[in-house]
Order: C-alpha cells, then structure tokens, then sequence
C-alpha cells in the first residue's frame, strides 16, 4: 500500500516540474511571429508570413511577441534561443532574423503540445524568400504608410 | 489492487483530458477565431528554464519569455500576447510576478485541429490572495521609459529605434525597395 500510495504521489506531483528532455534536430523554416500566425488576427497563415508581413513581424518581435521557426514540415518551432542569445523576448538576434528562412540546427523540446527550439547554430540564413506581398500587399494595410500625405 | 491500478492509469492520462477553465473568467472576447476564456492559477515561470534547465535570475529579468505553471494540472501555458492592441507581448506584465502564485484571466487559443495548444492571451493578473486585479497593458509604458530618444506622436511601433534602422536599411518588405517602390508595388 505504501509503495503504491509513494507511486502515486511522485505520478501528481513529480511529473511537471521536470525539464523536457531534448533531441538533436536540424530545421529549415522562417522566423514568424506566432501571435499573428496562431491567432489569425491578420488573415490566414499564407498572409502573416513572408515578405507581405515583414514590417508586422518586425514590430512583433521588437514588442516582446513570441517568435517561432514555421518549419517547412509545417509545424511552429517556439524558439528559446539563438546561438549565444537567449534573449527570446525582444532581442536583438531574433529581431535581425524577422521573416527570415534559415536552416537552425539544435535541441528540440516537446511540453504540452507545444514544440521548444534551442538553436545551437543557423547553419544558413537565406534571408525573406517568401516574396508573397506580390498576392497579398501588405498585412496589416497600414504596416506601410502614405509616404505621400 | 486492481482499484488502485486504474487510479494510476487514470493519473498518467490526466494531462491529456481537456479541462474547462472558462468558469468565473471575465475574460473580453477579441473575437478571435480559436479563442475560449480561461482563468486560472499558475506560477509565474522563465520558460527557458522550465523548459531546458538553464535558468536566469529574476525570469531573466524582461530578457525571456515567461510562462505560467498552471496549478491544477502542472501544464506549462505559455503567454503570447498581452491586453494591449498592438504588437505586445506578455513578459512586461508578468515579470512582478516571477515565482509568484498567481490568478490569470484571458482568452487561451485551441485549435485541436491544427495542433493550437496552450497559446494564451494575458487580460489580467494578480497574485494568489490577491483582491486587485491588474490590467496587463503596461508594455508601452516601459517602453518609453527604455527609449526616452525616441519619445513622439504616433505609436510606439512607428518610432522603436531598432525597427526602424532595419527598415531604413531593407526597407518595409525586407527587399531593398524604398518607401515610394513599397508603397507603389502593394497598391
């Protein structure tokens, strides 16, 4: 009875405290901002990735929203760290890598149906390939303003 | 025996169960497509440690992200966006907190569909015990008192010192166009 009430015990309240245990991954996708990309508050996936929202993901990131890596496998790599940066709200790395498609290379989480990204190396940095303002303008409209009024 | 064997069976697939935290939210609708009220306690933590192990003082001290523990069933729910319009995350608003128990209210995102798990938009807050509650919008306050060059009219986004040398650089699409081409090319 003891052992069983002991199991029990470590089953309720050992279990969430751990750290996750990680594995090695190498990733291809672009930098979004996964507020606009979960809540499509701006439009559906296609419209708040690439070059269309660029300006938007530089605001994101800057104003401390969660960046993420959309991979190409489609699914949303929440990123925790940039090779020796682990600023992840706000910081100067992941700002300068907004829209971006790079190849990350590192440790992979998984927590409550959330995925974790640790990126040990950007093994390359293809800039904004996703040219899609040419379908979409700009998202949000006034991301770009008037420079004639 | 066999009671205390399914009661075990039944703990190890707790975390999976969908529980209903929208009870007692105030929570305003922003009329978001996957959006379902929530309130709940939780322990305000640095999510790169919970995460990984490696940790900063004071939840990295409005360097990290910061997520909350939730009390009920030790799931690690993580905030996105705080209660300001705009582009703000939560991390200014639960910074006092760090290490705190708290209560939260706001909207969780859930999308089974497209795997949408525990992505949450931070209304309010206050710590267990608590009677006031408070209002998480305090971003663009902090802002101004980070970047006091940069003070003007318009919207903090408009003036972040930072974008806008990226801008200034790449330009509003990120492909080299000035203003005028930008502008001209998503008319």
């Amino acid at each position: 009875m003891r052992l069983i009430t002991s199991a029990l015990a470590a089953l309720t309240l050992a279990s969430p405290g751990f750290a996750a245990e990680g594995e090695r991954i190498q990733i291809t996708g672009e930098i979004i901002d996964t507020w606009c990309y979960y809540s499509g508050v701006m439009g559906g996936p296609d419209a708040v990735t690439g070059s269309a929202h660029h300006t938007c993901a530089l605001w994101c990131s800057a104003g401390g929203i969660p960046v993420g890596l959309l991979g190409d496998d489609g699914e949303v790599y929440m990123v925790l760290k940039i090779e020796d940066s682990d600023e992840n709200a706000s910081g100067d790395t992941q700002l300068s890598l907004a829209s971006h498609e790079i190849t990350a290379d590192g440790m992979l989480y998984k927590r409550d149906g959330l995925n974790y990204l640790v990126v040990e190396k950007v093994v390359t940095d293809a800039g904004i390939t996703k040219l899609n303002h040419e379908d979409y303008g700009v998202v949000p409209p006034f991301a770009i303003p008037n420079p004639n009024k | 025996m066999k009671k205390f064997l399914i009661a075990i069976a039944c703990l190890c697939a707790a975390p999976a169960a969908a529980q209903d935290f929208s009870e007692g939210s105030e929570a305003k609708s922003w009329n978001l497509y996957a959006e379902v009220p929530a309130t709940f306690e939780a322990k305000v933590v640095d999510i790169t440690c919970e995460i990984t192990g490696d940790c900063a003082d004071n939840c990295g001290d409005g360097k990290r992200q910061i997520g909350l523990l939730r009390a009920a069933d030790g799931v690690l729910i993580f905030p996105n966006k705080n209660a300001q319009t705009g582009f703000q995350g939560a991390g200014t608003d639960l910074l006092p907190f760090c290490g705190q128990d708290v209560q939260v209210d706001g909207l969780m995102l859930v999308d089974e569909d497209i795997g949408l798990n525990n992505i949450y938009q931070l209304q309010k807050i206050r710590a267990v015990g608590s009677e006031d509650w408070v209002k998480a919008n305090t971003w663009s306050k902090q802002w101004a008192k980070r970047h006091p060059e940069a003070k003007g009219k318009g919207p903090w986004f408009r003036r972040d010192p930072r974008v806008n040398a990226i801008i200034a650089e790449t330009g509003y699409l990120g492909q080299g166009l000035s203003h005028q081409e930008a502008w001209d090319i998503t008319q």
